[in-house]
């Protein structure tokens, strides 16, 4: 029976190829923006300020897919198209950063005022702060979330396939229309994707080991 | 503009009760799920709790949607048929239990282990130690993050548009491809979701902070 | 010619409408060593911070080595010609001994990575923390020795003033001595210094001048042996008494 699928693996290796571009495209995006969210919301403007709290709370308040939809279907409507592949990474992104801005801010909320006092009283300014002070111990702190996010993007690139995206699960639906083996094809895509997941968790555990600060206890 | 969407509003109204239903039927099987798997992971045999764990893992790694093509289109072939709605809350369910484990067992974990003691040379037995000494208090530790879980549930309920359930959402994109515009129609129902995931976050935010600045209530006395 | 490093004049701050300092005023000359005593919340700490300028006071004057602290727009040049010791240490727990300690060098005072190992290393050396110390992490140091780094990373500045905030109240009893070592040989080497203690017996070895501070106001002032042995206020001498009591200080302890 699997071996039917064993058949069919240039096809789950392009969708999978595809699920790898989408989830490290859109972390990235959610990586960055959520630093900047993060380091932003700690400096800038009031007004400035109001307008990230609501982008971070309409982006985690809302499903995914309607932000998918957004991107893909109500976006060309005054003009801005983007192929399914872009649409996912761009939707799947901006979700991200609102996500690991959350995570980033409440790790620099977490971290000892007086470190901050101390990083003040020898002079340094306030972006020197949050560079050399408050953003590495922050970041560290964070790193369970920021790999779990990671993960999770892994598992939700599959919604791509509401775009028609060729990634794995666009893949395993084509193929089992194809064959109607619907069980033995989707128990495959399962075993892909709870290995991979497995294994993403593994090198997370081992990125937070290495990173540790000795004698740091979080 | 939007007068042609307004007439619509209705239709997807229509869709909310089926959305939570979607929504709490699944989110209560997973949690009971969910407690069961954590406490068989804390209190019981090595190997079980291996196991158990490595279950909640395979749980954690399967997409939704593969989840609910799973049971819906996958059970048939060993002759279990489920209409969509049901099939879309067994999918969820079954995803969402991975992560109610991961949140009840280290609630369950936080809970001091002297308490245990307490509870055992008191005569209590292990599964009466666990209801009545340890549960109420994991429950308390895992509050904020059950009501934060259970806001990702309602959000994920939009999946079951893969399936052709009538909730909020596939609602929204039939209404949207009838009148050729997605705009209003997602902007609707973003609201709709909004006006219950916001006061949840900010309620589970508010759990968060109390229960911090009473000491959590974590690995201590 | 001894000048005045720091005039503080009339200062008042308010905190949730609540007056914290209430016209304070006072000075310090180049060299001395003053220590401010008083009861918790009366605004010894928050009188440390406006001067170097992590809180801003409502109203008053400050100048500092010849400069109206509080109309200058570049505050950070201030901050670095003024230490801080806090009491509970604040070291950076992602940096080593020596990376915390250079720091402020690098980026403030923008010296080559070269030049600030060595200044810091001169640093951790007076204030007796050694080469095995040097690579470890906060968290791997006893208080004693954290604070003393704390206390190395303001002197590597070479800060005209350095203030301390309870620099001894967080530490183990046993290591309390090794902190107020080192504050004393600073002291004797002529560091101006500011120093909220509640250790009586450092501030008569040590202090030029103490001041009781109670409800943000400078109740008494004067030399160690007047304020703390044979106070004129009623309410310094309460105080007085029953730390005299608690630290077994009496008329013949200065030595």
């Amino acid at each position: 029976m699997l071996y039917v699928i064993s058949k069919y693996w240039p096809f789950l290796l392009e969708g999978l190829k595809t699920a790898f571009i989408i989830t490290f495209t859109s972390y990235t995006i959610g990586f960055a923006g959520g630093i900047c969210i993060a380091i932003a919301r700690a400096f800038l403007h009031k007004v400035l300020k109001i307008i990230m709290h609501i982008y971070v709370e309409l982006f985690r308040g809302t499903p995914m897919l309607i932000q998918l939809f957004f991107v893909y279907y109500a976006l060309p409507e005054v003009g801005i198209k983007f192929d399914p592949v872009l649409s996912a990474i761009i939707a799947i992104g901006l979700n991200s950063a609102a996500y690991q801005s959350e995570y980033i801010r409440s790790a620099l909320s977490s971290i000892p005022y007086g470190e901050i006092e101390a990083a003040y009283s020898l002079g340094l300014t306030k972006l020197s702060t949050m560079l050399y002070i408050a953003l590495p111990q922050a970041i560290r702190i964070a790193i369970p979330t920021l790999t779990n996010e990671a993960i999770y993007l892994f598992k939700y690139s599959s919604i791509a396939y509401f775009v028609t995206a060729p990634e794995l699960m666009y893949m395993g639906k084509l193929i089992a229309t194809r064959t109607f083996l619907y069980v033995e094809v989707y128990t495959v895509l399962a075993m892909i994707y709870v290995a991979f997941s497995i294994v993403l968790s593994g090198v997370a555990r081992y990125i937070e080991r290495r990173l540790q600060i000795p004698g740091y206890i979080v | 503009m939007w007068q042609s969407f307004t007439p619509y509003i209705p239709i997807i109204l229509s869709a909310i009760s089926n959305t939570l239903m979607l929504a709490f039927f699944s989110f209560g099987i997973a949690t009971a799920l969910g407690i069961l798997m954590a406490f068989i992971e804390v209190f019981a045999t090595k190997t079980l709790s291996i196991v158990v764990d490595w279950i909640a893992r395979v749980l954690r790694g399967v997409p939704l949607i593969l989840s609910i093509f799973l049971v819906f289109y996958g059970l048939p072939s060993i002759g279990l048929v489920l209409p969509p709605l049901c099939a879309a809350i067994l999918g969820i369910a079954i995803v969402d239990a991975g992560y109610q484990e991961q949140i009840f067992r280290s609630a369950i974990k936080a809970v001091s282990t002297r308490q245990l003691e307490a509870a055992y040379s008191l005569g209590l037995t292990r599964a009466e130690a666990f209801l009545y000494v340890v549960l109420p208090q994991s429950f308390r530790i895992a509050l904020p993050s059950w009501i934060n879980d259970f806001t990702i549930v309602l959000k994920d309920t939009s999946i079951a548009y893969a399936i052709g359930v009538v909730e909020v959402f596939t609602q929204a994109v039939h209404v949207a491809q009838v009148i050729m515009d997605y705009m209003w129609p997602l902007v609707f129902v973003s609201v709709i979701y909004l006006a219950i995931c916001y006061p949840l976050s900010i309620l589970s935010n508010n759990i968060h902070s109390k229960l911090k600045s009473m000491g959590m209530l974590g690995s201590g006395v | 010619m001894v000048s005045k490093l720091l005039v503080v004049e009339d200062l008042w701050k308010f905190i949730d409408g609540k007056p914290v300092l209430r016209g304070v005023t006072f000075d310090v000359n180049e060299g001395e060593t003053k220590v401010i005593l008083g009861p918790s919340g009366a605004g010894k700490s928050t009188l440390l911070r406006c001067i170097n300028l992590l809180i801003m006071p409502d109203r008053g004057k400050i100048v500092f080595d010849g400069e109206d602290v509080l109309r200058k727009r570049d505050i950070h040049s201030i901050r670095s010609k003024i230490g801080f010791v806090f009491q509970h240490f604040n070291l950076f727990s992602h940096m080593t001994a020596l990376e915390n300690v250079t720091l402020g060098l690098t980026k403030v005072k923008k010296l080559s990575k070269h030049e600030a190992e060595k200044k810091a290393k001169e640093a951790l050396i007076a204030v007796g923390i050694t080469e095995e110390l040097w690579n470890k992490y906060p968290a791997q140091l006893s208080g004693g020795q954290q604070q003393r780094v704390a206390i190395a990373r303001a002197l590597a500045m070479e800060p005209k003033l350095i203030l301390f905030d309870e620099p001894t109240s967080a530490l183990d009893p046993e290591l309390i001595w090794e902190v107020l070592n080192v504050m004393e040989k600073l002291a004797k080497a002529k560091m101006t210094m500011i120093v909220v203690t509640h250790e009586i017996g450092f501030a008569m070895r040590v202090a030029n001048e103490v001041l009781f501070l109670d409800n943000g106001v400078i109740l008494e002032r004067g030399a160690p042996e007047q304020v703390i042995l044979s106070p004129c206020n009623e309410r310094v001498r309460r105080f007085m008494d029953r730390m005299k009591y608690v630290y077994n200080v009496d008329k013949g302890y200065a030595h």
